[in-house]
């Protein structure tokens, strides 16, 4: 089986990839347990470090002068190379459009950059206090600050079946909430073939 | 792209220095670790954080004269997470003396750092469960009621189908096992966030106000325990504080109940929330007592990543524990006769059952009840 790049795989855990490639790699992942727990790894690091999942800080406004001042640049150097006086048309409504082009340029990429200058608010898992207890793709997890203990399905896969002449997908995990801070998961190790049940508990 | 910036900083293995992994069963265990594996494990290196994978295979040893049927480890990783632990049991076992076994625990810690010190986890024995229902171990975890009642639910369930095969015979066994698959398949599932020490209202993008709902009550005829009243905060897709009160209308002591909590959403859909157990360790309901059963987490409710906002609540008592040890679970009519079977997750022994019939078909499963 031919596995997609680390790279394609970090994409997916920040939901960056294409829908082309998203549809493709999720068909993949349907049936490839190594990689589906590399993202899941990358999305473990992804919830950890929020601060990756948002852009450094860039001077946008200062990024913006300087592009406006090159376009500027770039015009009067064109103006400057050419060997004989052009045969512009000297109307002013060529003058007129070319500023015109000229000056939406720079305004496009002046409101890129205050849209940008205000990034997405950090994902919400990461402004938890106390103790969070969840499932997750491949098991169940207890969350405190900034570590994990994760505890795993062995790779238990749903699976489809057909019962009365109808496919039905029956899940190989059952999870079991508790109120008191607890989150319980039971399957059948598909290595040892014995049934397990592991919990994470909130002290 | 930020975070492929960050994966592109390197995914290098870095082995694990010996002892990462500390197992400590007592003097005197019923249990031997005859056998470790852990050539499975690594750590790997995540940006600025350290993703350790850990997989650990014992092969445990019945040292005792009695049959095991039931196994609960404690897994600690004290300097990953403080306020959090796991335990992996195994029940529905059948481990005779001097016969082995495979425990097999898979896990992953994140750490925030690249540090990876000695001794990241601890796996300690906190229970071991015999067939008379005796025990063995610390019970740290309370394994004892929690394993005595996954091996009342395994007999029931158990009993159940081989009511079926000695009844309908293989034909009518089979048909049993489609339709617990059916209900496996068709259950409506939640996935549910729980939150101990955080904020009451757990998420700023819920806008809904925080009310206080009332508990409506689904009673079996044979329940020690009657529900009484019972509330919770309820705002949006979050419930926090659930408190209910019950009465023992039985003739001895209860030091235990558990309620099933199941939500209902805007559109009448119902679900199984969470299990809700008296807080009060010290508990001792007499005859005609009352207690309250009353927790503190947080859990926010939400299906195939939408919230699922609770118009309604439904409570019933799912276990009780008396003064002696001994347990009382709803039967298997009573759960068919209130709609429970297709909200609740099936029982360990159900699910190793239907696996059973679904690898190996009717056949396989016929010897595996006539084994009991």
């Amino acid at each position: 089986m031919n596995h997609p790049n680390q790279a394609t795989l970090a994409l997916q855990a920040g939901g960056d990839l294409g829908p082309l490639a998203r549809w493709r790699l999720e068909r993949h992942l349907a049936r490839c347990g190594r990689c589906r727990d590399e993202v899941a790894s990358f999305q473990a690091v992804r919830e950890l470090l929020p601060e990756v999942a948002t852009l450094p800080e860039i001077r946008w406004n200062r990024l913006a002068a300087e592009m406006k001042a090159n376009i500027r640049l770039g015009l009067a150097a064109g103006d400057c190379v050419r060997a004989e006086p052009a045969p512009l048309r000297d109307t002013p409504l060529f003058a007129g459009a070319r500023a015109a082009v000229a000056l939406a340029s720079v305004l496009v990429l002046m409101v890129t950059g205050l849209v940008l200058q205000h990034p997405a608010p950090k994902p919400e898992a990461a402004a938890i206090e106390g103790v969070e207890l969840q499932t997750t793709a491949h098991g169940i997890q207890v969350r405190e600050g900034g570590g994990t203990l994760r505890l795993l399905d062995g790779g238990a896969q749903d699976f489809g079946m057909q019962i009365n002449g109808r496919l039905r997908y029956v899940p190989a995990v059952t999870y079991t909430p508790g109120a008191q801070g607890s989150m319980g998961a039971g399957y059948m190790d598909p290595e040892t073939g014995y049934m397990t049940v592991t919990n994470v508990y909130a002290e | 792209m930020a975070f492929l910036s960050a994966a592109s900083l390197g995914a290098q293995e870095i082995p694990l220095p010996s002892g990462s992994i500390k197992i400590n069963f007592p003097d005197g265990s019923p249990l031997l670790i005859a056998g470790t594996v852990t050539d499975q494990s690594r750590a790997t290196a995540r940006g600025a954080a350290m993703v350790i994978d850990l997989d650990l295979l014992l092969q445990l040893r019945n040292v005792s004269d009695r049959q095991i049927h039931g196994v609960t480890l404690r897994v600690v990783a004290q300097e990953v997470t403080v306020g959090g632990y796991g335990s992996v049991a195994y029940p529905s076992l059948h481990v005779g003396p001097g016969e082995t076994f495979p425990a097999r625990v898979a896990m992953q810690l994140v750490r925030p750092t690249q540090a990876v010190s000695a001794s990241l986890v601890e796996v300690n024995l906190d229970g071991v469960l015999f067939q008379d229902l005796s025990f063995y171990g610390p019970d740290r975890l309370n394994s004892r009621r929690a394993m005595t009642a996954r091996e009342m639910e395994t007999q029931r369930d158990r009993d159940y189908f081989k009511r079926v095969l000695a009844q309908a015979g293989p034909a009518g066994l089979k048909t049993a096992m489609l339709e617990s698959l059916t209900r496996q398949a068709e259950r409506p599932r939640l996935d549910v966030r729980v939150i101990r020490g955080g904020p009451a209202i757990t998420s700023a993008a819920n806008p809904a106000p925080e009310r206080t709902a009332e508990f409506a009550f689904l009673k079996f005829p044979d329940s020690p325990v009657a529900p009484v009243d019972g509330y919770a905060q309820i705002a949006g897709n979050e419930a926090r504080a659930p408190r209910i009160n019950v009465r023992n209308d039985s003739k001895r002591v209860v030091k235990y109940v558990e309620i099933g909590w199941l939500v209902r959403d805007q559109n009448g859909q119902q679900y199984m929330a969470a299990a809700i157990p008296t807080a009060d360790p010290g508990l001792l309901m007499r005859p005609g007592g009352t207690a309250q059963v009353l927790q503190d987490a947080a859990l926010n409710f939400s299906r195939d990543g939408r919230p699922v906002n609770v118009r309604s609540m439904t409570g019933f008592v799912s276990q009780v524990q008396f003064a002696d040890g001994k347990m009382w679970v709803p039967d298997r009519a009573s759960l068919e006769k209130e709609y429970l079977l297709g909200l609740l997750p099936p029982s360990n022994e159900e699910q190793r059952l239907s696996d059973l019939y679904r690898k190996k078909g009717i056949g396989a499963l016929v010897e595996e009840l006539k084994k009991y």
